[in-house]
């Protein structure tokens, strides 16, 4: 791995400024933090640094090996890496959106989501899976179109750091044209949210105009109350079953579905069941739009 | 044991010792605070935001306020629970388990994780208890 990572640089900063929004919390808002969630949520992210010390040479391997396939010699120029930032960001947002839509990506990235608060503590939620998920694959085609591979890790090395500090409900909105372009608390706040209207929505890493491209943007609410977590809440605070509940959940619905449908388990959106009966994204969403529809005056 | 990985030893080591130093802060500065299921509109809302379209039609919350069951007009039972600062819901079927001691109700949904919990329901625990038990799976 390079010898450089911003991130082991930038970890005292994450804790100092997790201090402060304790602090912020305890004079406005206690419910906003609790011991035993944040607990959970700083293990996975120290769990989460170990996943990656293990996993981390076979990905900087697959990583230099698609380099060596390069199509063009793009070296080390500032324009490189400035290119290299938001190619990586839209990299991200597609890893984002796979992780959302396909079972076998969100089982890796659930544990993200799994806390009902939404604090800075949250932000350090990270996977311990990745590398089974296969979630490194969105970053092959930068290597392959000839990016050196310190650059693209260095890359988004800076964008986790950047997703870091909008995990947070003390921060309102910022300046206008900064919500246009810019991945924001508030942007972030309806990504986390079970909200129907909120589902599946703002995937962005730092530049959310890729949501407003790809047509996945939903803008905060002022009428809406927002409800963190996932769709079906743990109800726990378990450190391993936050880490590996979709996973199981995975083993034991392939070995109870009828052979036709055992991959469906794997690749569809997550529940998804072959005779209808659990709700998705979709179902909910659909749901909430007749009920709202019902509801409504003519 | 080289001394690259004596470095990210310590670097766990100290990781760790962080992560219990800002639990114990949590503790200590009294977050997570006492929340309680208000009163029967709250559990409505409660159970709405749990599962999109539940719209309970008979209701009882605990007198503590820690707990609460539903009745929506399809007859499916949901059961919401205080799970730390937040709540957690389950719709509750036939491998619920229930134990009535006078006015407190004991249940169990089947899910370990998500465990079970005694709710004070007063005199409504025995009408609860005998509609639980023709749940269907």
């Amino acid at each position: 791995m390079p010898e450089f990572n911003p991130v082991d640089y930038a970890v005292p900063g994450f804790i100092l400024l997790i201090l402060i929004e304790m602090l912020w919390a305890r004079k406005r808002a206690p419910e906003k933090y609790e011991p035993r969630d944040t607990l959970t949520s700083l293990a996975l992210g120290t769990g989460s640094t170990v996943a990656g010390a293990l996993s981390g040479g076979l990905i900087l391997a697959l990583l230099v090996g698609a380099h060596q396939y390069r199509l063009f010699d793009i070296g080390w120029g500032w324009w490189a890496w400035g290119l290299c930032f938001v190619l990586d960001d839209l990299a991200y947002y597609w890893f984002h959106r796979m992780a959302h839509r396909v079972r076998w990506f969100w089982a890796s990235h659930v544990n993200h989501h799994s806390s009902q608060h939404y604090n800075l503590s949250t932000a350090l939620r990270q996977t311990w899976t990745g590398f089974i998920a296969a979630s490194f694959i969105f970053r092959l085609p930068l290597a392959l179109a000839g990016f050196p591979v310190a650059m693209i890790l260095t890359c988004g090395a800076f964008n986790l750091i950047y997703q870091f500090w909008f995990h947070t409900e003390a921060i309102n909105r910022m300046p206008r044209w900064f919500e246009a372009v810019m991945n924001t608390p508030s942007h972030h706040r309806v990504h986390h949210a079970t909200n129907p209207v909120y589902l599946d929505r703002n995937y962005a890493g730092v530049f959310i105009v890729w949501d407003r491209l790809f047509g996945t943007f939903q803008p905060e609410l002022g009428s809406e109350r927002i409800r963190y977590g996932i769709v079906k809440q743990l109800g726990s605070f378990s450190l391993l079953w936050s880490v590996f509940h979709e996973w199981i959940g995975i083993v034991q619905d392939v070995r109870a579905a009828p052979w036709r449908h055992k991959f469906s388990y794997m690749w569809r959106e997550p529940g998804w069941s072959h005779d209808g009966s659990r709700d998705t994204s979709d179902t909910i969403r659909t749901r909430w739009a007749a009920q709202q529809a019902a509801s409504s005056p003519e | 044991m080289n001394s690259s990985g004596l470095v990210q030893l310590a670097q766990l080591g100290g990781s760790i010792f962080a992560v219990l130093l800002v639990w114990q802060l949590t503790v200590r500065l009294g977050l997570g605070g006492d929340v309680r299921i208000k009163d029967e509109r709250h559990a409505r809302e409660l159970a709405a935001d749990a599962l999109c379209g539940f719209d309970a039609v008979d209701l009882v919350v605990d007198r503590a306020g820690i707990g609460a069951l539903l009745r929506d007009a399809a007859g499916r039972v949901m059961l919401v629970r205080r799970h730390g600062a937040q709540f957690a819901a389950r719709l509750l079927d036939s491998h619920a388990f229930t134990r009535l001691d006078h006015n407190f109700l004991t249940i169990a949904t089947g899910e370990t994780r998500y465990g079970g919990v005694t709710l004070d329901l007063g005199d409504k625990a025995q009408i609860w208890a005998s509609s639980l038990r023709h749940l269907s799976s």
